[in-house]
C-alpha cells in the first residue's frame, strides 16, 4: 500500500519533471521534423472516430479486402485478360453512378452496383423510402428511358428500399 | 393504389418487350462458323439500337420456330469452353451448373479442369507530385475453367452453348473452340501408287 503511493507519487514527480523540460527544450530548439506524407495509404479509408460516425459495410471494408471479404461494385469482363473495352466502361460506370446520385437525390443509402449482361445494363440500387413509390416508379422509368438512349442498350434498375441505412459500425 | 400501377407497368413493359424482341433472329446467340476445321467463337452480343426498351423483372422471348433441313449435321469432335472471371466462387457454381447442364442432355463430357490463373501486376507511384520511393501496386486476377464436350453434332452443341450463355453470369467471359470432322475427300482416298504400275507397263 505504502510502496504503491510512494510509486505513484514518483510518477507524478517524474511527469511532472518531464513536462517542465518538453517546454522548455521547445522555447530553446524548435526543431522541424519531415516525414513523406504519403507513407500510409488513404485510399477508400474512413479513419477511426469518436465511435459516433456510422458506417456500411462497404464503407468500412478498405479496398485490399476486395475478392477476400467484399465484392465488386462494377462487374463487366472488360478487366479480364485478353479483354478490350476497360476504359469506356469505366466511364459508363462513372457518369451512371452520378446520374443516379442526382436523380435519386439524398435517397441512396449505399453504393450503386452495375452488372452487364451480354447487351444488358442492370443497375441495382438500395434506396431509402424517403419518397412516395409513385414518384419512386417515375424515376426508375425516366432514368431507365435516359439510360437506355444514351448508351443504346437496355437498361434495368433494380430498387430495393429500406428504411434507414444498414450500419455496419460505428467509427 | 400502388398495385394497379405496378401492374399496368408491368403489362406495358412486356408489351414492348415481345416487340422488340421478334426482331431476333433464331440464331442470334452462339452463332459459330462451320466451315473451317477448328474454328474459335467469342461471345459477344452486337449492340442493338434498343431505345423503346422498357424493363421489366426478367427477359422473356418468344419461342423461335424449329427448322428441319436435309443437309448433313457437322460433327465435332471437342467443343472446348473456357470461362474466364475475376471470381473464384462464380466459377465453381458456374462450372457445376454447366456439367449439370451437360449430363442432363446426355453429352460426353471430356476434361472439366482449371487452367493457372493469370495475374497482372501494376506498380504506380503513390504520391501525385515527387516521393519515388513510395509506390502503389495493384493486380488484376484472371480464373480460368475448362470444359470440353467430346462428340457432339451441330445442332446440339448449338442448343447446349446457347443455354449455357444464356445463363452467362455477369463479369464472366465465354471462349468458345470448335474442332469439326469432315468427310475426306474421295480423290485421297484411293492411294497414288496403284496407278502408277499401269503407266510404267504402258510407257514402256
Amino acid at each position: 500500500m505504502a510502496t504503491s503511493l510512494s510509486s505513484t507519487g514518483s510518477a507524478r514527480l517524474l511527469t511532472a519533471l518531464a513536462r517542465s523540460s518538453l517546454l522548455y527544450s521547445s522555447f530553446q530548439s524548435r526543431s522541424f521534423h519531415a516525414t513523406a506524407v504519403c507513407c500510409k495509404n488513404r485510399a477508400a479509408r474512413i479513419r477511426i472516430g469518436k465511435g459516433d460516425k456510422p458506417l456500411t459495410y462497404e464503407q468500412a471494408l478498405h479496398p485490399h479486402h476486395i475478392a477476400h471479404r467484399k465484392g465488386w461494385l462494377s462487374q463487366h469482363t472488360s478487366n479480364l485478360k485478353g479483354e478490350q473495352g476497360a476504359a469506356e466502361r469505366t466511364v459508363e460506370d462513372v457518369f451512371i453512378r452520378k446520374f443516379m446520385f442526382g436523380t435519386f437525390h439524398g435517397c441512396l443509402a449505399n453504393e450503386v452496383v452495375i452488372k452487364r449482361r451480354g447487351n444488358v445494363l442492370v443497375v441495382c440500387a438500395l434506396m431509402l423510402q424517403k419518397m412516395t413509390p409513385q414518384r419512386f416508379y417515375f424515376f426508375i422509368g425516366y432514368s431507365e428511358a435516359l439510360l437506355s438512349h444514351f448508351y443504346k442498350c437496355p437498361v434495368k434498375l433494380e430498387i430495393q428500399t429500406l428504411q434507414e441505412k444498414a450500419v455496419y459500425k460505428y467509427v | 393504389m400502388a398495385a394497379p400501377l405496378i401492374l399496368r407497368r408491368e403489362l406495358f413493359s412486356l408489351v414492348k418487350i415481345l416487340g422488340g424482341i421478334s426482331q431476333l433472329g433464331p440464331r442470334g446467340l452462339g452463332a459459330c462458323s462451320n466451315h473451317r476445321k477448328c474454328s474459335q467463337t467469342r461471345f459477344e452480343l452486337l449492340q442493338r439500337p434498343n431505345s423503346f426498351f422498357h424493363t421489366a423483372a426478367y427477359l422473356s422471348s418468344t419461342p423461335f420456330p424449329i427448322t428441319v433441313t436435309d443437309e448433313p449435321d457437322t460433327l465435332f469432335q471437342k467443343v472446348v469452353v473456357l470461362i474466364k472471371a475475376h471470381d473464384r466462387a462464380v466459377l465453381d457454381s458456374y462450372e457445376f451448373f454447366a456439367t449439370m447442364a451437360a449430363k442432363e442432355l446426355g453429352i460426353t463430357m471430356g476434361k472439366v479442369f482449371e487452367p493457372p490463373k493469370d495475374i497482372e501486376k501494376l506498380t504506380l507511384l503513390k504520391s501525385v507530385h515527387i516521393y519515388k520511393k513510395h509506390r502503389v501496386q495493384y493486380e488484376m486476377r484472371t480464373h480460368y475453367r475448362s470444359i470440353e464436350l467430346l462428340h457432339v453434332t451441330g445442332c446440339t452443341a448449338q442448343v447446349y452453348l446457347e443455354y449455357i450463355q444464356r445463363n452467362l453470369p455477369e463479369g464472366l467471359a465465354m471462349e468458345v473452340s470448335k474442332t469439326a470432322m469432315e468427310k475426306i475427300p474421295d480423290h485421297i482416298l484411293e492411294p497414288m501408287w496403284k496407278d502408277l504400275p499401269i503407266d510404267d507397263k504402258s510407257s514402256k
